[in-house]
């Protein structure tokens, strides 16, 4: 079976890019994939069935959904809230109309009402204030064959959004820790060092993060939180710091963009890695993916595919009014507590070497991408047998008796 | 109780599974429970039909009959255990093998075509479904619970079933090597037809019928074989007794096998079984050189295996009776308690 695979891929720096780098090798060895050249208008001839990973990066992901509305196939839903890549393939391009219609597809007339206000500058962009109450998601779901969601959380979106097609959860597969990895030096020795990776957006909840650390320094004055990752200003950066007592480059360090080879260096230096969110897209973490296979005690945000991490894992933050205190209070215990990382940090290891480890999520994209190139058609064999035999007893379509018929088929998971 | 054991039937084939559901009817019905075995025709080609198969049992209704609860289900191969009940028990003969471990080998039934690929992923689905909403699992040997591990993530436990009754007995270590068994492919009878054809010395005799008998026979005549080779065909309960009694040792070496109950009945009759190293469940109780001997897949091995039996009665006397003592160990009574207290 060929599989046409549509995705960003190195050099783009993405995290559906590094996954995809992640995953190919493995999947090519269980089925034939041709990676569809960037830009490519639809999949190539000859291909059983298209793969297309979708996020919300519009620059990386414009082309791939413009395939995808030329071609259904099975979808990776790398995040459940695609405002902002629909709000880039559409407003982004001048396109209001497009973006006035997928409003409305979301949330009906009060979408379309919203949209207009938008874009007219009589309320602010959606993106910016409430993405996730309108994920526009049906703007691909409405293309989908069938879809492959890393998370239930995602799962139970995905139904409740009313897509019938198949949905396979899939776990994000995680990087191999490299051997002998060497703690990267820091700028200055620490009692214990907190690590929190990736673009520092307002939904990673930076200011909760500072003001929480602002307390553990209480307890713990040699500690040191290192941020690693993009930021959209430098400034706002240092003024949030400073609000708490903190100063960059002193008990607060920020390192920029890593690329692979520096950030498991940095993770063996952490003793904590801390993760929020709010609000989710739906998204997975691919720090949080490697902070496990790395075996770091971790704190995250109590939501979405965060809370579906083990207890013995993670310590889970609810957001909201105790969110500060409750964030600075399970980082002192960490902190406080060797044997407690220890543990912590060997459940992480075992957990993802069960749950996310590479062959067996290429088993999972293999069975499923089997199951959505030839699922159709034997769902209609299955289908034309079954009407053909109710017939023959006189039964049409309109019987009562068939109900039990199509209950009893999509409960042997073979659903018609 | 009032107990359903659901078994799937190909018409007009009868072989171990068939035996083996019959019994724990009897043996229910010994204990006073109301037992019935409930069958329904089974085919499973062309393309998706195995599917269709599957979903009439969905469809069956055994909560009740005539107005009264039916206990307890006990479902027992593919795709028997699609049945609906709310105490379902599965007693797992086998799956549908060809979806899973024999899948891409010349025993496999499903090609590289997205079709072929999507229906077996169904089967798949339809077994994750139908064993995981059992109350609980047993699976009648080591190797078929662990290939429901491998293939479904599912936990068995093993309870290996007794063989039939017959008429045990050990009269002689006579000239000749003994197969019983459903004539098809994967039970490899040809290797034994080839064994012999590679030592003049040996003997053998063949009991069962199939799919594979007119190729089997075809061999036998191309190599010359007849006169020391017999096709004895499908034999009565006191010949296949009178057959084990007398043969020097019994050859079973089928390709992965579930479980097989020809080593027992062997060991019943005091008489070693060679096997191959490949054979699957059956090396769960043949062991080399203690209850028989276990070879490479190769004629010429199973025919040295089979002459080393020849030359050394006292050999295939000792290790024939070691498998006795592990053979009476396998008991209705307690199949049928572990079936009935799940």
């Amino acid at each position: 079976m060929k599989v046409a695979y549509f995705s960003p891929l190195p050099p783009e720096r993405t995290g559906i890019a590094d996954y995809s780098a992640l995953l190919l090798p493995a999947l090519r060895r269980r089925l034939e994939v041709e990676v569809v050249r960037r830009g490519a208008r639809r999949a190539p001839r000859g291909t059983d069935i298209a793969l297309y990973h979708v996020g919300n990066n519009p620059d990386a992901h414009g082309w791939i959904v413009a395939a995808l509305r030329r071609r259904q196939g099975v979808v990776v839903l790398h995040d459940f809230v695609l405002h902002h890549l629909v709000a880039g393939l559409t407003l982004g391009r001048g396109d209001t109309d497009a973006y006035l219609d997928a409003m409305q597809r979301d949330s009906g007339g009060i979408g379309r009402l919203i949209a207009h206000g938008v874009i007219d500058g009589l309320l602010p962009p959606v993106l910016e204030s409430r993405p996730d109450e309108f994920p526009l998601v049906h703007s691909v779901l409405d293309h989908a064959g069938g879809v492959i969601v890393h998370s239930r959380y995602v799962v139970e979106k995905v139904r409740q959004s009313g897509f019938r097609g198949p949905v396979w959860r899939i776990p994000h597969p995680a990087w191999r820790e490299p051997d002998e990895v060497q703690p990267l030096p820091l700028p200055r020795p620490a009692s214990v060092v907190i690590g929190c990776f990736g673009n520092l957006n307002p939904s990673k909840r930076g200011p909760q993060l500072l003001q929480a650390f602002a307390k553990l320094l209480e307890r713990h004055p040699d500690a040191l939180l290192v941020l690693a990752g993009g930021i959209s200003s430098r400034y706002e950066l240092e003024l949030q710091a400073a609000e708490h007592g903190l100063r960059l480059g002193e008990t607060v360090v920020h390192l920029g963009y890593l690329d692979e080879g520096n950030i498991w260096p940095l993770l063996a230096a952490c003793d904590i890695l801390v993760s929020l969110r709010w609000p989710t897209m739906g998204e997975t973490s691919g720090s949080v993916i490697r902070a496990l296979a790395a075996g770091r005690p971790l704190v995250v945000s109590d939501v979405g595919w965060f809370s579906e991490l083990p207890e013995g894992v993670a310590a889970k933050v609810p957001v909201g009014e105790r969110e500060v205190e409750t964030l600075a209070a399970f980082l002192d215990a960490i902190a406080s507590d060797e044997e407690l990382r220890r543990r912590m940090g060997r459940a992480a290891a075992e957990y993802s070497r069960q749950e996310h480890d590479l062959d067996r999520v290429a088993d999972l994209y293999m069975a499923a991408l089997e199951e959505g190139a030839g699922g159709p058609a034997v769902r209609d064999e299955l289908a034309g047998e079954l009407a053909r035999a109710a017939w023959d007893v006189g039964l049409d379509a309109r019987s009562p008796e068939l109900d039990e018929l199509s209950t009893r088929v999509r409960e042997l998971g073979v659903g018609l | 109780m009032r107990i359903a054991v659901c078994a799937p039937q190909v018409p007009f084939v009868r072989g171990g599974a068939e035996i083996l559901t019959q019994n724990l009817v009897d043996q229910l019905r010994r204990r006073e429970h109301e037992a019935e075995l409930v069958t329904i025709p089974f085919k499973w080609y062309p393309r998706a039909r195995v599917l269709t198969e599957a979903l009439l049992w969905r469809l069956a209704d055994l909560e009740e009959s005539e107005g009264r609860p039916i206990d307890l289900v006990i479902a027992t191969k593919f795709p028997s255990y699609a049945v609906r009940h709310p105490n379902k028990v599965v007693w797992l003969i086998h799956q549908f093998r060809q979806a899973y471990e024999m899948d891409g080998t010349p025993l496999g039934q499903f090609g590289p075509d997205p079709f072929d690929r999507a229906t077996r992923r169904a089967i798949h689905r339809l077994d994750q479904v139908g064993l995981g909403e059992s109350q609980k699992l047993f699976a009648i040997s080591q190797n078929v619970a662990m290939r429901l591990r491998t293939g479904n993530g599912l936990e068995a436990e093993v309870l290996r079933p007794p063989p039939q009754q017959l008429d045990y007995r050990c009269e002689e270590y006579g000239d000749f090597v003994l197969s019983v068994g459903r004539l098809d492919r994967a039970k490899r009878v040809d290797l034994l037809v080839q064994a012999v054809a590679v030592d003049p010395r040996l003997k053998a005799v063949v009991v069962g019928e199939g799919p594979d008998g007119p190729r089997l026979e075809e061999l036998v005549h191309k190599l010359g074989l007849e006169g020391r080779l017999t096709f004895a065909g499908r034999v009565e309960r006191d010949e296949l007794a009178r057959l084990y009694a007398t043969c020097l040792a019994v050859f079973y070496a089928p390709v992965d096998e579930d479980l097989g109950f020809v080593p027992y009945e062997a060991f019943l009759s005091q008489k070693p079984v060679v096997s191959t190293n490949d054979a699957g469940g059956p090396l769960e109780v043949v062991s080399d050189q203690k209850t028989g001997l276990v070879c490479e897949p190769e004629p010429a091995a199973v025919a040295r295996a089979v002459a080393r039996l020849a030359s050394s009665h006292d050999e295939a006397r000792a290790w024939g009776r070691s498998g006795m003592k592990l053979a009476e160990q396998a008991s209705w009574d307690n199949v049928v308690d572990r079936l009935l207290s799940a």
